[in-house]
């Protein structure tokens, strides 16, 4: 695939399924006007924000200010180029692909971090160390369980943990990944239960103080995150573009998108967790289960 | 060496040693712990361009906890809550100038003096996997040390920074001196 093909295809990608977040995210709340206004409304507010004057605070971070949003959907851009849609079209199935997608999830960390560092205000700075304090506690357990996925394949590329999906897939031959996966990988986007950087009880949080288009490139970025972490789920826990009948990329669109809306419905379905409750359940129950998840596959392997 | 490998590492090697000066450039605790791992980016990514995807990808990877964890301590030790106050980062003038220009002149003159070995990589070799066997194979005994040795740092710097201590739990609260001193006090 060309240079220009490719980032046409991501951020089509991304942007189908960011509007989907936000739609999924309407229906699910129980928006009045139903699915009708459910559909329009991403593009609404979108616009809206397009045009919105945009708010400044006293002596922000500029630079970092203007960066966070933008390496947020680089993040999201960059994870999902490694993934295969079929098994010839992938943007860059590179052969550490797996740690590839690793490294731009865990440098979410930063985004948020300067997001909530940089407009010098109170509540978006705290929301910053509470992610920070997040990111801590689930980062190891999500890079174990995707790491883990490469042990049956024998390789760190994508590609080849969908190959050796052939025949049972990963969700059933390693049963805590997919679990501990959907949990963590809800908190790297800080979604759901796990909103906990843009609570309610901070005012926004993070995007307190953004406002206009920086603020849609932010929501659009997060939204982008949690599409490239469905992706990248359906590939190495549910066999990717493997299935019979239809053709790979419908297989790994039906996959992803019902992934997605299991991210996006876990916004409503559950309440929002603490902060120190989160930090004893990244290190009590997540990093043991994910401990085991990898010595069994090991056993398994050997 | 291809020349679009070539360019990658020159476009990289600035790259990783401008954000490296302008580490100490910078005004904030914050901004310098991210320009330090933006060098460390580039370094990541001059292993990817000498095919060393495996090495160049955990190097970032790594890199971007450890620095929002040393931005974080730093802001800690420093008593500036947000870290956005401008301050000055660094210190010792003429003992690092004369540091930074001594060991600059050893490792350019290492460059130039010293024969390193010509041995190159087989076509088709997989980096990834002899990585692992050196790590589980001649080296273990030097990484498990160290890396045994990071664990009771970590769970050292954990007992220090709990709650419980030497003077009782950390929530309960200090006690305010005397506003009289002490007789003969020390």
């Amino acid at each position: 695939m060309n240079p220009v093909q490719a980032v046409l295809f991501i951020g089509v990608v991304l942007g189908l399924g960011a509007y989907l977040v936000a739609v999924l995210d309407r229906v699910f709340a129980g928006a009045p006007g139903g699915l009708r206004s459910g559909l329009m409304w991403p593009i609404r507010r979108t616009a809206f924000l397009l045009v919105q004057r945009r708010s400044e605070t006293e002596r922000p971070d500029a630079e970092a200010w203007a960066l966070a949003p933008a390496l947020l959907a680089a993040l999201a851009a960059v994870g999902l180029t490694a993934v295969p849609f079929t098994p010839s079209l992938a943007v860059a199935d590179v052969s550490a692909g797996i740690v590839l997608f690793g490294a731009a999830m865990i440098i979410v960390m930063v985004a948020v971090f300067l997001q909530g560092w940089s407009p010098n205000s109170i509540f978006p700075l705290i929301a910053a160390y509470r992610f920070a304090a997040m990111a801590l506690s689930f980062g190891i357990p999500f890079s174990l369980v995707v790491l883990t996925t490469a042990i049956p394949a024998e390789s760190l590329s994508v590609g080849a943990v969908v190959a050796s999906q052939e025949g049972l897939w990963n969700v059933v031959r390693q049963p805590l990944g997919l679990p501990v996966y959907l949990v963590t990988g809800a908190a790297v986007a800080f979604w759901g239960p796990f909103r906990i950087p843009e609570g309610t009880d901070l005012a926004g949080g993070t995007a307190l103080e953004a406002s206009g288009p920086t603020l849609a490139v932010w929501r659009i970025a997060r939204a982008g995150v949690l599409v490239t972490l469905s992706v990248m789920g359906a590939a190495i826990f549910l066999g990717g573009h493997l299935g019979p009948v239809l053709p790979g990329w419908a297989w790994t669109s039906v996959k992803s998108v019902a992934l997605l809306t299991l991210f996006v419905w876990s916004g409503h379905a559950f309440a929002r967790m603490r902060v120190e409750r989160f930090v004893w359940f990244g290190w009590v129950i997540l990093l043991p289960i994910a401990l085991v998840d990898v010595f069994a596959s090991g056993i398994v392997a050997l | 060496m291809s020349a679009l490998q070539t360019f990658g590492i020159v476009i990289f090697g600035v790259g990783a040693v401008v954000s490296g000066w302008l580490v100490f450039r910078t005004d904030s605790m914050v901004r310098a712990a991210y320009w330090l791992m933006a060098s460390f980016v580039a370094v990541g990514a001059i292993l990817v361009t000498l095919d060393s995807q495996f090495l160049g990808l955990i190097l970032i990877l790594m890199m971007a906890g450890e620095m929002t964890i040393m931005a974080i301590f730093m802001v800690m030790f420093m008593m500036n809550p947000a870290g956005l106050n401008p301050m000055v980062m660094v210190h010792q003038h003429r003992t690092a100038i004369a540091a930074g220009v001594g060991s600059f002149l050893l490792l350019a003159t290492v460059a130039l003096v010293a024969d390193f070995p010509a041995d190159p990589v087989p076509l088709g070799a997989d980096p990834t996997a002899e990585l692992g066997f050196e790590l589980l194979g001649r080296s273990m005994l030097v990484f498990e040390s160290a890396g045994v040795a990071l664990l009771a740092v970590m769970i050292g710097a954990v007992a220090v920074a709990g709650k419980w201590g030497r003077f009782g739990d950390a929530d309960a609260g200090s006690v305010e001196p005397e506003l009289e001193p002490e007789e003969g006090g020390s």
